[in-house]
């Protein structure tokens, strides 16, 4: 069967610094995947490869077919880490604003947001400004704009992050809902249990580098443990590289510029390091 | 969808996101459109009251003369003034010497001294005074008014008691008529004058700065409030998020900049149309002038967009944007002094420069087709490469990381 989003020898590097290398994915329709892996694992580069923000620097995604991802966005949802909600529009408003730029008419726009409001149970909050919105509601409108135009292939990155229990809890119900009706997940988190209980497919993402892809029995027996987590440790042992964006570098000027306004045994310091 | 149908999207949007901020309103409609209607009322009624405030005040007037003749002393108690007077002391090198008298001055304790003395047939004087002190000033004022009458006089005595005329002695040349019947240029053609040096002034500083918050909000700011990173993700191109972003800036400082050209006018028709007029212009003049501000602002919203973009936090966007604010001071204030008579074709070509000049000449209602072509070839392609500088900024990959 022909995968719904191949990535072919992807590779993405800022820079002098390499932030994926050679990856190569199938994601294939009706399931949902878990993208698990630390802080600066390579987790958002990936997603945002798979929705065309980054483009690669070598290799290739694509959507079934061969259609290059930036003529499919269309068939993509995605939440991204933040959210991205505007505070002085409704959530209605927000929905609203993408389902428009995805070509959408608004009744059934409306109609799509209502039925999934219904299940995150925020269909009353739907027409109330986000600005005071706590981070659960925030995460589920952020969903319902990501569902609003129907897409093919929803990219969560880490949908559950700095959610309560039940909000986290009922985010999972929704991506489940969401495979049983034929839906595709590709899921970013850190907690190898969330992952366990959502996904049919782990891939352990460790310093740029796709470690492990598989079901959760099949990561048990590749690693021969008798517990995810003691799979995820053997996997990633080699040390967690610093996140991408602490390694980028200020401009010359402003390293001058900063050295001129630091004392000089705090530059002696920072020299050693 | 079409792309102008996703370009107008973007702008709706940001266009109410941006209004339904009440501080937005307050400094984008109301500010621009009564500032001039306020300025046209409460400048002159200030400036009336505080006139016959100080006119009403007595002031204290010392007079140090050995020669002072009475009628010159009622004249000045006349004033509203408590006058009195000294001897003047002999050892003064020359009259305005006010050594011995600066703590008087100093001290409030006379407003104003007047020192006269009688060499020959010629009165010398001094007037003393502290100019840092508007009641000081006021006094001296009321001083020199009654010496010109009071000089007057005594001239036209004199030439009198020479046998000569008065009048055809001190004035052998005097213009017949009023002056302003002279002027072959109409009233509206005077205000296009005047305003030539006001609105491009104007027009120049407020969509400079009121392109810069707009600017930094909808980009930078994005950035950092984190919603970027969706909208990238959107079946829309960058350049039609640019397009549709650039459209809701120009279309906010537009507002802004018409509501207070606005107000202008308003206040020159209605409040001040005892001193000028409302410029007469053609219907070319003003669709050319419609062009010219068009230009201006598409050359700055779009450089404003751009580095806003580049910039790694609204901090630093701040930080960049400000000073080319007031750095667009310089194109400003160069048109002010370029003589529009003899101008050079050069100036046409400079960017910036070119617009606000074509602004001047367009207000006097003067079409030189050569002109027009220079500027808008130049702007056009300054527009282009703004707006592709922006463009490639957009285009960059690391827009959406934040260093906030």
């Amino acid at each position: 069967m022909e995968p719904l989003l191949k990535l072919t020898n992807v590779k993405k590097s800022f820079g002098e610094i390499h932030a994926i290398e050679q990856v190569n994915l199938d994601i294939h329709k009706h399931s949902v995947i878990g993208l698990v892996g630390g802080n600066g694992a390579g987790k958002t580069t990936l997603l945002r490869l798979m929705s065309g923000v980054y483009r690669p620097t070598s290799g290739s995604v694509k959507l079934e077919n061969s259609r290059p991802i930036s003529e499919m966005r269309s068939v993509l949802g995605v939440v991204p880490e933040s959210t991205g909600l505007y505070s002085k529009l409704t959530a209605w408003e927000n929905i609203r604003y993408h389902s428009r730029l995805h070509g959408i008419d608004d009744q059934l726009a409306w109609d799509r947001t209502y039925r999934f409001a219904k299940l995150l149970d925020i269909q009353e909050s739907l027409h109330r400004y986000t600005e005071g919105f706590s981070r659960g509601m925030k995460q589920k409108t952020a969903l319902l704009r990501a569902l609003a135009h129907g897409p093919q292939i929803l990219l969560l990155d880490e949908p559950t992050g700095g959610l309560d229990v039940t909000s986290a809890r009922i985010v999972r119900q929704l991506v489940r809902k969401l495979k049983e009706e034929g839906g595709t997940v590709i899921y970013s988190t850190h907690h190898l249990a969330e992952a366990q209980q959502v996904c049919d497919r782990i891939i352990i993402v460790h310093n740029g580098i796709i470690q492990a892809d598989g079901t959760p029995e099949e990561l048990l027996t590749l690693t021969g443990t008798k517990s995810l987590e003691e799979a995820y440790v053997s996997l990633t042992s080699e040390a967690a590289r610093p996140r991408m964006e602490e390694s980028e570098q200020p401009s010359k000027i402003s390293k001058i510029w900063r050295r001129l306004f630091t004392p000089k045994h705090q530059l002696e310091v920072d020299e050693d390091e | 969808m079409s792309s102008r149908k996703r370009i107008v999207t973007v702008a709706k949007k940001e266009i109410i996101e941006f209004v339904r901020d009440w501080r937005t309103i307050v400094a984008l409609v109301l500010i621009p459109l009564l500032l001039f209607p306020l300025l046209f009322i409460a400048f002159p009624v200030v400036m009336q009251n505080e006139a016959t405030e100080l006119e009403q005040k007595t002031v204290d007037i010392l007079i140090q003369s050995n020669d002072i003749e009475d009628l010159l002393v009622d004249l000045l108690e006349n004033q509203t003034a408590l006058v009195t007077v000294m001897t003047l002391d002999e050892n003064l090198t020359t009259l305005s010497d006010a050594d011995n008298d600066t703590v008087e001055l100093r001290n409030l304790e006379y407003d104003a001294i007047l020192r006269m003395e009688l060499r020959n047939d010629t009165w010398y004087y001094a007037i003393l005074h502290l100019s840092t002190s508007e009641q000081s000033n006021e006094a001296r004022g009321r001083i020199l008014d009654v010496l010109i009458d009071w000089e007057d006089d005594l001239r036209s005595q004199r030439i009198e008691s020479a046998g000569l005329d008065v009048e055809s002695t001190l004035d052998p040349l005097q213009w017949d008529g009023p002056i302003s019947d002279a002027d072959v240029a109409t009233k509206g053609e005077q205000a296009g004058m005047l305003l030539s040096l006001f609105i491009p002034f104007v027009l120049a500083i407020w969509t400079a700065s009121a392109a810069v918050q707009p600017a930094i909000d909808m980009t930078v700011g994005e950035r950092e409030r984190g919603t970027l990173e969706s909208l990238l993700s959107l079946p829309l191109t960058r350049t039609e998020l640019l397009l549709g972003k650039w459209l809701a800036v120009v279309s906010i400082t537009a507002v802004g900049v018409t509501l207070q050209i606005g107000g202008l006018l308003f206040g020159i028709a209605y409040l001040a149309s005892d001193f000028i007029d409302v410029p007469s212009l053609s219907f070319a003049a003003i669709v050319l002038l419609a062009l010219a501000v068009g230009f201006y602002g598409t050359m700055i919203v779009a450089l404003y967009l751009a580095l806003a973009m580049r910039s790694k936090s609204v901090k630093e966007a701040g930080s960049v944007l400000t000073p080319i604010t007031l750095a667009m001071i310089m194109p400003i204030l160069l048109t002010q002094f370029i003589n529009l008579d003899d101008v050079e074709m050069f100036w046409f070509g400079v960017p910036f420069v070119n617009v606000l000049l074509g602004l001047r000449e367009l207000l006097l209602n003067r079409i030189i087709i050569e002109h027009v072509i220079v500027w808008v070839l130049v702007s056009s392609l300054i527009c282009l490469l703004t707006v592709r500088y922006a463009a490639k900024q957009f285009h960059r990959e690391d827009i959406i990381t934040t260093k906030s």
